[in-house]
């Protein structure tokens, strides 16, 4: 981020070999960082201290030596060209450590990357953004950075751009370092009503180092509530997939899209169509029984103020238990156990009122109340089968069914769904399904109502993720809840003091590099690019 | 599948048409003599623009949330951001060269949303509720565009000093270049890089306040904070190597090609890395 802040050419040979030599020690410069850095890490292990203290001294070293060495050295640091391959170096270490797992056991380097594994971990690539050879690179930025701010002093409008971008840079970077090096960070694991916490456990990358901090202040949890998304009810349409999980392939079902629960058609993505037939928001399933050719016959009373289907060999029961009807085609024997037993018989179509002083037989007559109302019969069919009807209780959702009518391939089919068992209605041979489905584990925020006491200092507050508390020089982070103990809450508990700074250095990055990029060409007259001096004579600009 | 979106989501197969179409008529434009084609091609992709509006205007509502959730979504909203932009481009710099380039690429962004169709509504997470998800996200992907813009420019340039025909297609007035002047095309593509450049700064240290609210740590050198880092590296490469003589003209053309490439990667191809598992960031189903 330096812009070249002159560039001469005594004759036409010379800044040819200027550019060569400046090539040379911009390879050098980089290279002998990397390596240096390299070579002193088998004795200085990589960390956040090693991290900041290599990069101050090396960078001060560095510009030291560029003021005092004769030669191009100074003009090298505060050149383009330099700045770029340095850009380009950190650039390389940056997909390095995306490409090389952080922080984990030397075990599984070995496991995991084979032959390469034991030259990550000598190399120290493991904990790469914390070694010396990174500290190598970020030692020559920050010298590049002063050595071009040397040469560009004083400050005018048409440079304060790079000056506001660059003083962003190193501000940005010493709140980092600071970070780096005094933070502390730990968690907090409080549980609602229970104890008060006092201090917090340390992590490092996330791990617990067993180490703890004590917090100045009491904190305590009030209340925690785990807060849902509203329940809905959707047709998801899954597609299955092969995946490969810890080396082992498997087939999964992949939710693709899905679907209000309406009466529409809807098309499929792999061609299908599906609707729903009908939707029952609480769904029952009622016994009904209906006339037929052939088959049983069946009877329908009304006992006890309920409509029964009674078929041969049945039996139906007062709730009190003091009066039965059993049913056959010729006339049942009375069960036992109740004081007074109707016994109905279809082939003669007689009524027998039986009790223990003696029966009494009527003609079965439809319609006619029998023991003064108790019992009614209603219909008998001759013939008829048994089956099952869908309706429901309400319009409440409470347990919503639906019946899915697919048609694949022009074949129709029909399921029904509930969403209290969903189930897939298979697609395709099982490539595809659809599931009715209720939604209503989606955790939608997580709350901590806490207060926090610091001697007569006491203040309340919720904390919630992306909304933090901060008191006593901490800043309290929601991160964790239990969803089998609704009372626990998991707070990460941060002190930082080189945040503000960073942030800071990130304003001044901002603007600068707009005011860079964009006001300054204007105040050079318009142009957009700066005409670099000595370019068109063939010099080497930088 | 194509039955489907037609029926289900006619809203996008309708806009993915249009840059189709418009592609198409750009295309036309450079070899046809009239100005028609060209015309046309702007209308279509104005009207791409508008219904691709409409498309995320719906889906915002429906969802009730920003629509930049999935990788569907940011697609969508990838090719939307190219498309105005272009058109703006369009009008800035008088020429419909690189309409072919823009309408492509946003026409490849829908077809690859419809190829890795993820177009379920999913809920927002706490992490995403947050007042700084939407800027982030609009400012990098406006930013990706101007970079991919920047990239169809340097991809004319490297054929213009290659084949004669797109050589020519940078100087011919009809439906073309509307200026009749010959187009500076290392220029162009230096404006959409650094108008690119300003929007990743802004969107990268967004991300990175937006995570200190969210988990405390401003820096998790997560694969994506570090290709997000990558791409702002390579283009703050480009923009001092422009500096240094003899980095204009292809040299430059073809950075802005590698940095659109590790941009892409950084968009799509995260999800390949070993540190993938890790990343907060990784979009499911690519």
């Amino acid at each position: 981020m330096s812009t070249s802040p002159v560039s001469t050419s005594p004759s036409a040979d010379a800044p040819e070999s200027a550019a060569t030599r400046e090539a040379r020690l911009t390879t050098l410069l980089v290279f002998g960082a990397m390596i240096v850095g390299a070579v002193l890490q088998i004795w200085i292990p990589p960390g956040p201290v090693t991290l900041v203290a290599a990069t101050a001294v090396a960078s001060l070293v560095v510009l030291g030596l560029s003021f005092v060495v004769p030669g191009r050295l100074r003009p090298t640091l505060s050149g383009f060209r330099f700045t770029s391959s340095l850009l380009i170096a950190l650039a390389i270490f940056a997909i390095l450590g995306t490409l090389i797992l952080q922080g984990k056991p030397a075990a599984l380097y070995r496991a995991r990357y084979g032959l390469v594994g034991p030259v990550i971990l000598a190399l120290r690539f493991d904990d790469i953004f914390h070694g010396l050879p990174y500290a190598g690179l970020m030692a020559l930025f920050g010298a590049a950075i002063l050595a071009s701010a040397s040469l560009r002093w004083p400050i005018s409008a048409r440079r304060a751009g790079f000056f506001i971008a660059h003083v962003g840079l190193l501000i940005s970077g010493a709140g980092a370092a600071a970070s780096s090096m005094l933070s502390v960070r730990g968690r907090v694991d409080l549980f609602a009503g229970g104890d008060v916490a006092r201090q917090v456990r340390v992590t490092k990358n996330g791990v617990p180092t067993g180490a703890t901090e004590q917090l100045p202040f009491e904190l305590k949890l009030d209340q925690f509530d785990l807060v849902n998304y509203e329940t809905e009810y959707r047709i998801g349409y899954y597609e299955k997939v092969r995946l490969v999980r810890d080396g082992v392939a498997m087939d999964d079902y992949r939710l693709k899209t899905s679907f209000d629960p309406d009466l529409g058609w809807h098309r499929l993505p792999q061609g299908d169509r599906f609707r729903l037939k009908a939707i029952y928001p609480d769904f029952e399933l009622v016994p009904r029984v209906s006339a037929a050719p052939e088959g049983p016959p069946a009877l329908l009373v009304t006992l006890a103020g309920r409509k029964l289907w009674l078929q041969p060999g049945e039996l139906a029961a007062a709730p009190d238990g003091s009066l039965a009807v059993a049913f056959g085609e010729l006339r049942p024997p009375p069960p036992p156990g109740y004081p007074t037993t109707v016994l109905i018989s279809s082939q003669d179509r007689q009524v027998v009122v039986h009790r223990a002083d003696g029966d009494a037989a009527q003609p079965l007559t439809e319609g006619a109340p029998l023991l003064g109302g108790a019992l009614r019969v209603e219909q008998l069919l001759p013939h008829a089968v048994r089956g099952a009807a869908y309706q429901t209780r309400s319009a409440e959702w409470r347990n919503p069914a639906v019946v899915v009518e697919t048609e694949q391939n022009g074949r129709p089919a029909e399921v029904l769904a509930t969403a209290a068992q969903p189930r897939g209605v298979f697609l395709r041979e099982g490539r595809a399904a659809l599931v009715f489905e209720k939604r209503d584990k989606e955790v939608k925020a997580f709350l901590s109502h806490v207060t926090a006491r610091q001697g007569d200092q006491l203040e309340r507050a919720v904390i919630s993720v992306n909304d933090p508390f901060e008191f006593g020089g901490w800043t309290l982070y929601q991160v964790n809840y239990n969803p089998d103990d609704p009372t626990y809450s998991g707070l990460e508990a941060v002190r930082d003091p080189g945040v503000l700074w960073v942030f800071v250095g990130f304003a001044l990055i901002c603007a600068g590099v707009f005011y860079m990029l964009y006001v300054e060409p204007r105040l050079r007259g318009g142009g957009i690019e700066r005409t670099i001096p000595g370019a068109a004579s063939g010099a080497a600009s930088r | 599948m194509l039955q489907y979106v037609l029926v289900e989501h006619p809203f996008f197969a309708l806009t993915s048409l249009l840059y189709l179409a418009a592609t198409l008529a750009y295309g036309l434009a450079w070899v046809s003599p009239s100005r028609l084609p060209g015309r046309v091609g702007t209308a279509l992709m104005a009207a791409g623009v508008i219904l691709n509006t409409a498309v995320i205007a719906g889906r915002w509502i429906e969802a009730g949330r920003a629509p930049f959730k999935s990788l569907f979504e940011s697609l969508v909203f990838f090719a939307f951001c190219i498309a105005l932009l272009y058109v703006a481009f369009e009008r800035l710099y008088r020429t419909r060269l690189f309409g072919v380039a823009a309408g492509l690429m946003a026409f490849g962004s829908m077809a690859y949303a419809l190829v890795k169709w993820d177009a379920e509504i999913v809920k927002l997470p706490p992490a995403l509720q947050s007042a700084w998800f939407v800027p982030h996200v609009m400012v990098y992907f406006i930013g990706y565009a101007a970079v991919a813009i920047a990239t169809g420019v340097a991809v004319v340039q490297l054929l213009a000093s290659r084949f004669p025909f797109v050589q020519r297609l940078t100087t011919m007035k009809a439906g073309s270049v509307l200026s009749g002047a010959p187009l500076d095309l290392d220029r162009i593509s230096y404006d959409a890089v650094r108008f690119g450049f300003v929007l990743l700064t802004v969107g990268l240290l967004v991300g990175s306040v937006w995570a200190k609210s969210a988990w405390g740590d401003f820096w998790v050198w997560d694969p994506k904070e570090n290709w997000s880092l990558v791409t702002w590296l390579i283009y703050g490469a480009y923009l001092h190597l422009r500096k240094v003589r003899g980095w204009r003209g292809d040299r430059a053309a073809w950075l802005a090609v590698i940095g659109f490439a590790v941009v892409m990667f950084t968009y799509l191809g995260i999800s390949v890395l070993p540190t993938a598992e890790e990343s907060a960031h990784v979009y499911t189903g690519t």
